[in-house]
């Protein structure tokens, strides 16, 4: 019972053993008793039988035999047929003497016979069984490519790798893969030991681009076989398989198969790397897009206030006496306005920048509401003018964690927006409610809203809708609202209102208040 | 206490701040006939002038090249209880905090107006002179009687719980200098309850609820986003 138990799922290891269920002890054995059988048959059947056709049984016997217990035994039927025939029915019966020398012939034909039909069968059931391991091999190498076909990333195709190859070759697995320039571990089977030698003959294998390990040339004393993955050009890792049927790398046909599983699995990782390197140098593009477009937006967000302010100043230093009390006020008034925009797209800028640096830090307390709203209508007050701002809040609003100074922040910029839009004496509406674990203040105006197509758009970096000369935006104002809403594990959205108007939804996280928080009194 | 300001004397301001701009405007916005402006531009010079001018208020900018304002504001607390005004950019709430903790009496943030900062300074200066608070407090409709623990608005009287009276009260005290939250809880509720802020926005609320016209847009209770709140200055 050695290695026939392994069998069936070693696709690769036993092609010429086949499937015979018993070891070669027990085979002969059955060939034996067969013989026995056909003998005691025959005897019953003596009275009836001319000895010559009792050889026809002892050809069943053997073909029996070369069906189920294979060549060697076959032979061994058909001899020991020739001996018991000889034995027990040719006259003078229980003796190997001859007395009709007509025998001899009839032996030699059964021996003949017996020989070449257990060969055939031999080999027909041989191709079959070999055809069976090549089906099982294709079937494996199919897995494997369909699996990592669908692999997106390196990760993805080791963990394909190991899945496949672990059940197909009956193995353990390592795949090792270059790092910053050393090879590492990468992958491994569950529960393995660690081969001490594995990472040397892997680098090895690496370098000289050959299989090394079990069942090769090179430091064939390792219980390991180590392939390298090559791609066109280089090697991108190698693979150890340690064989559970230590004798099974020995064959041919595991070599081949090992090899088509390495070139599967470099041309997988060679296309998860071109794929990668494709990705990367179209976000590369894109930033430098980002950056050009930030940079002609900076300077011109920048000039046009200082422009302004500049020449009020100027026109009230050099002219300041010849003008009228009224347009004096005027260009202060200008100026202080300009400059105060200033201000505002400095902070937007900086917000920005920590943004994308991932260096804001939320500063999170429990917050009411209705005073987040009031901050944030404090701080565009004097740009209202003649706008009305409706507030409507649902009672009993629950405190939120947010980061409140961040958070005005982005209903400023929400109100800013909405300003922007909406024409004079108009009305914005903000409201707040609760609802599905979250808190949804939305900022409404009247304005003409968005197209349906660009809704996801205007929180991108530098979206700007047409807008009235001189309230042009920066387009950060809204991508700014977004990282903040994210940061915060909340979500930001825009929908056009069904009487006309943009409608800007923030949703903020409720969390439950900790054990402990909710006891104290108000 | 404080340094003297006699009678026909001008108050006197020092401004430590490194910034030749912004001692610039600052000198010409103040230094008229209401007050007499010093300045200094390092955190050891401003100690110094401190000592030598005898300021009725200082202007402290936090980013000062060779101390850090804090440690500015601490070694005047040691000997002096001058109102000391921060002045610093958004980004830094909490040195805003830690300031106002440390004993800086209000903070302004930059850019600001002129208007602001007289107020502030105005605010600053009349608690620094006027020892004993007026018993009955008025801004706008709202009337604090402290003796008689009395609120109303446009003459309605409001019913308080006793912890709304005790915020409140807290503020009328200290009108116009903005109270961080953990001042403000450790006073009334006690420092147990400096891990508890929500009890305070909470109060401060229900308090807005009774007092103000529109809870969303307070006049009396204002909130200085991420230190705490202020109440505005009386008449």
């Amino acid at each position: 019972m050695d290695h026939s138990t392994s069998n069936h799922s070693a696709a690769a290891s036993h092609p010429h053993r086949g499937r015979a269920p018993a070891s070669s002890g027990v085979r002969y054995l059955a060939a034996v008793a067969l013989v026995a059988v056909a003998t005691g048959i025959c005897e019953q059947a003596r009275p009836f039988l001319s000895p010559v056709n009792m050889v026809m049984g002892y050809l069943l016997v053997v073909v029996l035999a070369a069906v189920f217990l294979g060549r060697r035994p076959a032979m061994a039927s058909a001899f020991l047929g020739v001996l018991a025939f000889d034995y027990f029915f040719v006259p003078p019966r229980f003796s190997f003497r001859i007395a009709d020398k007509e025998y001899l012939v009839t032996f030699l034909a059964l021996f003949t016979v017996g020989g070449v039909i257990s060969t055939l069968v031999a080999r027909a059931r041989e191709s079959l069984e070999a055809l069976k391991v090549r089906e099982r091999q294709t079937t494996s190498l199919y897995h494997l490519s369909r699996d990592l076909a669908a692999a997106a990333d390196a990760e993805a195709v080791l963990d394909a790798v190991v899945r496949n190859l672990e059940e197909s070759l009956d193995s353990k697995l390592v795949v090792f893969l270059p790092k910053d320039g050393e090879l590492a571990l990468a992958a491994q089977s569950q529960g393995l030991e660690q081969d001490p030698d594995g990472l040397d003959l892997a680098g090895w294998c690496f370098r000289s681009r050959r299989m090394a390990g079990r069942g090769t040339d090179s430091f064939s004393s390792s219980t390991w076989t180590y392939i390298p993955l090559k791609a066109l050009a280089d090697t991108l890792g190698v693979l150890g398989v340690r064989f559970a049927n230590g004798d099974a790398v020995e064959s041919l046909q595991s070599h081949r198969l090992l090899n088509a599983f390495a070139s599967l699995i470099a041309m997988a990782l060679e296309r998860v790397r071109l794929f990668q390197g494709a990705q990367e140098a179209q976000i590369l593009k894109a930033r430098e897009n980002l950056e050009r477009a930030l940079l002609n937006s900076i300077s011109h967000d920048l000039r046009t206030p200082l422009a302004v302010i500049t020449g009020a100043l100027s026109a009230l230093i050099d002219e300041g006496e010849k003008l009228t009390g009224d347009s004096r006020t005027d260009l202060l008034l200008t100026a202080r306005d300009e400059a105060g925009r200033l201000n505002r797209f400095v902070a937007n800028l900086l917000d920005m920048t920590r943004l994308e640096a991932g260096a804001l830090k939320l500063r999170l307390e429990p917050c009411d509401v209705q005073d987040l709203i009031g901050c944030a209508l404090a701080a565009v007050e004097q740009r209202l003018g003649a706008t009305e701002v409706a507030v409507q809040l649902e009672p009993e609003l629950p405190l939120v964690s947010i980061d409140m100074v961040l958070m005005i922040q982005v209903l400023v910029n929400l109100l800013d927006n909405a300003l922007k839009h909406t024409p004079a004496g108009g009305t914005i509406e903000i409201s707040a409610r609760q609802g599905d674990g979250q808190l949804a203040i939305a900022v409404a105006d009247r304005g003409p809203g968005v197209p349906e197509h660009d809704l996801a758009r205007i929180f991108d970096k530098f979206y700007s809708t047409p807008v009235p000369e001189g309230v042009g935006g920066t387009g950060l104002g809204l991508s700014i609202c977004k990282g903040i809403v994210e940061a915060h594990g909340g979500t930001i959205r825009a929908e056009n209102r069904d009487a006309g108007g943009l409608r800007v939804v923030v949703g903020i996280p409720l969390v439950e208040p900790r054990e402990g928080e909710t006891d104290h009194g108000v | 206490m404080v340094s003297e300001s006699g009678g026909s004397k001008l108050p006197r301001i020092l401004v430590i701040d490194d910034e030749t701009a912004i001692q610039r405007f600052l000198k010409t916005a103040l230094d008229d006939v209401e007050y007499s402006v010093h300045q200094a531009t390092t955190g050891h010079a401003g100690l110094a002038a401190a000592v030598a001018v005898r300021p009725d208020v200082i202007l402290l900018d936090l980013g000062l090249p060779d101390l850090d304002g804090i440690e500015v504001i601490r070694r005047i607390r040691e000997w002096s209880q001058v109102p000391i005004i921060v002045v610093s950019v958004r980004e830094r709430e909490d040195d805003k905090v830690r300031a106002l903790d440390t004993g800086a009496d209000d903070y302004l943030t930059k850019p600001f107006g002129v208007g602001e900062l007289l107020a502030r300074v105005k605010v600053a200066l009349r608690r620094s002179l006027q020892q004993v608070p007026e018993p009955v407090f008025r801004v706008d409709d709202l009337q604090v009687d402290l003796p008689h623990r009395r609120v109303s608005v446009r003459g309605a009287e409001v019913q308080l719980t006793p912890t709304e009276y005790e915020l409140l009260r807290m503020l009328v005290t200290h009108a116009g200098k903005v109270l961080t939250h953990s001042q403000i809880l450790k006073q009334i509720w006690g420092v147990a309850y400096l891990e508890q802020p929500h009890v305070l926005r909470v109060n401060i609320s229900n308090l807005r609820r009774k007092i103000e016209l529109d809870a969303s847009r307070p006049r009396y209770i204002l909130t200085e986003p991420a230190v705490g709140y202020r109440l505005k200055a009386g008449e």
